[in-house]
């Protein structure tokens, strides 16, 4: 365990003051150049130092024909260099002072023979000048807070709370868009790629003490040094949830057993067991892992495992009820103080049988505030699930009918609307309990949208939202486990 | 003498089913009354020390399958019981003196399986399984890598499906809960501790109706090249 990112090899990889850069050029189809624009793009501050046997400039930066000759020793050295001259590349590295490096160049380990060869020698030169890097045939690393994008990808999301380490590809760069429509992003990202040095576990737990990361989102193909492995993560987990995303069996599982035990082992199974015993949860699949770190890296963590829904439709109700149910929550039946409390806010319509099915409120401030403020005051209840079905054209229309003219009824709605989400907000702030939202609606409604800026969740379906907040109690659970071993081992 | 060292002094791949147990023994981990022995007159001595019912085992480092090659009768009940079934053993093992494991009657509905395998990455990992017949259809296993702790092996029993079993089930008494998590924390130990021993089977581990738990059969399988990577470890 660390106390800081600074103890980290991987602090001046996602924090450099500066970056010596191999293998950008004029050309925009190299993939150098790619990367180097993206650093331009999202506004680095530090020097960047292009390196180039000819240029004279690069990218409007000026380069220098020899890292040599660079003015200071750069924090950084980014190689995106054809294969057999990375090791010679790092050598001169290595002279002018220069301790990390991310190395994007592949043809090593991944390809076998003559690559694994080389990735020795890239390793013999790293080891005799003290240098730790990522790579190589990693796709780069990118820390949104630093205004640090060193990937091909623009960074198009915002800076985030969820922290990725991840050992497939480009798969990092992949899902900036996909977080930015949820009004998420990246606290800071790592590409392992082969893994040469730093590996997963310096990943995670860089992850684990970076302020700017609530949640870590592991992409996992193999786990290279597993009681490391554990240990960082059960040492992270108490502090800071971990949800991994891991596909297939080990190598073990292979071979030719003579026990019973042996037949059955290395399976996918064994996998589970690694993953709860370090106190992270497995998700299922890639959309599945955001959703959980979503919802926990927006929440409080539940106190346990029973939920109200609330809903004013059957349906989004019912289906995160089963879903719930199969993700190991309680429906909690509402305690006689809130029935009570609930009752004039109720239409006879309405059901008070969780999940709470309000069909219709005339006074959308009562969905949007006064209901959900009792049903998170119940003691008997962990989690709130909210079906969101807000339509801005709605509440236009009905400032038309109240005589507001056409051009003031738009403006009129933004207020409304606005003035809604932050009375959601408003609610996870008092209760200190999960609040999440699950809607069909996506973040072009301005009221989805309004909320998840506020750091309302708002997930796409009743079954994500429900399989989230059983993650989050799951996590709950593993982080009291966890701790009671500390405590026994004193 | 270790059994893990006279198996090795011995030159076997795999420890009898005797010396599996003797293994487990020095762990804490119960295992069933039983004597090894040479032949028929000896058995039937056993059996009245330990009192009828018995089991009748042949018991030799290579023998892995016992029940599909005959090898086993349960719940005999008197001396013609033994000596039928020696006989009919001798017979499916072709062997004239197979030595013997004349062992005490474990009876249970509720069986477990304990094992422990080698990961390339995880190194020691104990396995939790549902045993019976039905073990190899419900596949309802657990793995943790070693060591761990109490709470770890709580909540590995915890994450078993069929954890069920292990409460007041069908008027039977609970499982003693204790003896089973401190056994599960006891084979991650022996995989530490004996870096030769590759596999572990302890199947079945009955739970009987009083929920004493009770290991029945055991096996230990030795590395490929035992004398090469040594005895004991730590």
């Amino acid at each position: 365990m660390i106390q800081s990112i600074m103890e980290s090899p991987l602090y001046a990889i996602a924090n450099p003051g500066s970056i010596a850069f191999f293998g950008a050029s004029n050309n925009f189809s190299a993939m150098g150049t790619n990367i180097l624009q993206s650093v331009q793009a999202l506004g680095y501050s530090g020097r960047i130092y292009p390196v180039h046997p000819k240029e004279a400039s690069v990218m409007g930066l000026s380069a220098y024909g020899d890292v040599a000759d660079l003015p200071e020793t750069p924090d950084l050295a980014f190689i995106v260099l054809p294969t057999d001259i990375v090791t010679r590349t790092l050598e001169a590295c290595g002279r002018k002072g220069i301790h990390h490096a991310v190395i994007v160049s592949a043809g090593f380990n991944e390809v076998g023979g003559k690559g694994a060869d080389l990735q020795k020698e890239l390793m013999t030169v790293a080891r005799r000048y003290n240098i730790r890097f990522t790579g190589p045939n990693c796709i780069g690393v990118v820390n949104p807070h630093w205004k640090l994008n060193a990937t091909f990808l623009p960074y198009e999301a915002r800076p985030g709370f969820i922290g990725i380490a991840s050992q497939s590809g480009s798969f990092v760069t992949q899902m900036f868009n996909y977080l930015d429509r949820f009004g998420l992003g990246f606290s800071t990202g790592f590409s392992l790629g082969n893994e040469a040095d730093i590996d997963l576990v310096d990943g995670l737990t860089y992850l684990g003490a970076c302020p700017h990361t609530k949640v870590i989102a592991l992409y996992v193909e193999s786990i290279r040094r597993g009681r490391a492995f554990i240990e960082a993560a059960r040492s992270v987990t108490p502090r800071k949830p971990v949800v991994a995303f891991y596909v297939g069996g080990s190598e073990a599982g292979k071979k030719a057993c003579f026990s019973h035990t042996g037949a059955l082992a290395g399976s996918d199974r064994l996998y589970d067991g690694i993953f709860r015993q370090s106190g992270i949860i497995r998700a299922r699949s890639i959309e599945e892992m955001f959703d959980c770190c979503y919802a926990l890296g927006a929440s409080p963590p539940p106190r346990g495992n029973r939920i109200i829904i609330q809903t004013h439709s059957g349906g989004p109700g019912a289906a995160a009820a089963d879903a719930g149910g199969r993700a190991g929550l309680v429906l909690q039946a509402l305690g006689e103080e809130t029935i009570q409390k609930l009752a004039p806010y109720v239409p006879h319509t309405g059901s008070i049988a969780n999940p709470i099915d309000l069909t219709y409120t005339k006074n959308p401030l009562d969905y949007f505030h006064t209901i959900p403020d009792i049903l998170l005051e119940d003691k008997e209840a962990d989690a709130l699930l909210v079906y969101f079905l807000a339509s801005s054209g709605m509440v236009r229309r009905a400032l038309e009918g109240l005589g507001v003219a056409k051009e003031e009824a738009g403006v009129e709605a933004e207020k409304i609307i606005a003035e809604q989400c932050k009375a959601v907000a408003s609610l996870m702030e008092k209760h200190q309990k999960p609040l999440i939202g699950y809607s069909f609606l996506t973040r072009e409604n301005p009221f989805i949208r309004g909320l998840q800026d506020l750091g309302v969740p708002v997930l796409g379906s009743p079954e994500r939202a429900a399989r989230a907040v059983g993650a989050m109690a799951t996590y709950v659970q593993l982080r009291e486990k966890i701790r009671e071993s500390e405590k026994a081992a004193g | 003498m270790d059994p893990i060292q006279s198996a090795l002094a011995q030159g076997q791949q795999s420890l009898s089913e005797y010396q599996s147990k003797e293994l487990l023994r020095t762990y804490d981990i119960p295992v069933t009354r039983e004597v090894l022995t040479e032949d028929v007159e000896a058995a039937i001595r056993a059996a009245r020390e330990i009192g009828y019912p018995v089991a009748l085992k042949a018991c030799s480092p290579t023998l892995m399958h016992k029940s599909e090659s005959g090898a086993i009768a349960l719940n005999l009940k008197n001396e013609g019981d033994i000596r039928a079934a020696h006989d009919r053993i001798s017979k499916a093992l072709q062997s004239t003196r197979p030595a013997m494991l004349v062992q005490e009657m474990i009876f249970g509905q509720r069986e477990l399986v304990i094992g422990l395998s080698r990961d390339p990455q995880f190194g020691p990992c104990v396995m939790l399984g549902l045993g019976g017949i039905m073990a190899e259809v419900l596949q309802d296993t657990v793995f943790r890598a070693a060591p761990f702790d109490l709470t770890e092996a709580r909540d590995m029993v915890r994450e078993l499906h069929s954890n069920a079993i292990l409460g007041a089930f069908r008027g039977q008494q609970p499982a003693d809960l204790d003896t089973l998590l401190r056994a599960l924390i006891a084979v991650g130990r022996i995989g530490l501790e004996y870096e030769v021993i590759n596999e572990l089977d302890i199947n079945p581990l009955i739970i009987d109706p009083a929920g004493r738990i009770v290991a029945v059969d055991a096996l230990i399988v030795l590395g490929k090249d035992p004398i090469a990577t040594g005895g004991k470890t730590a």
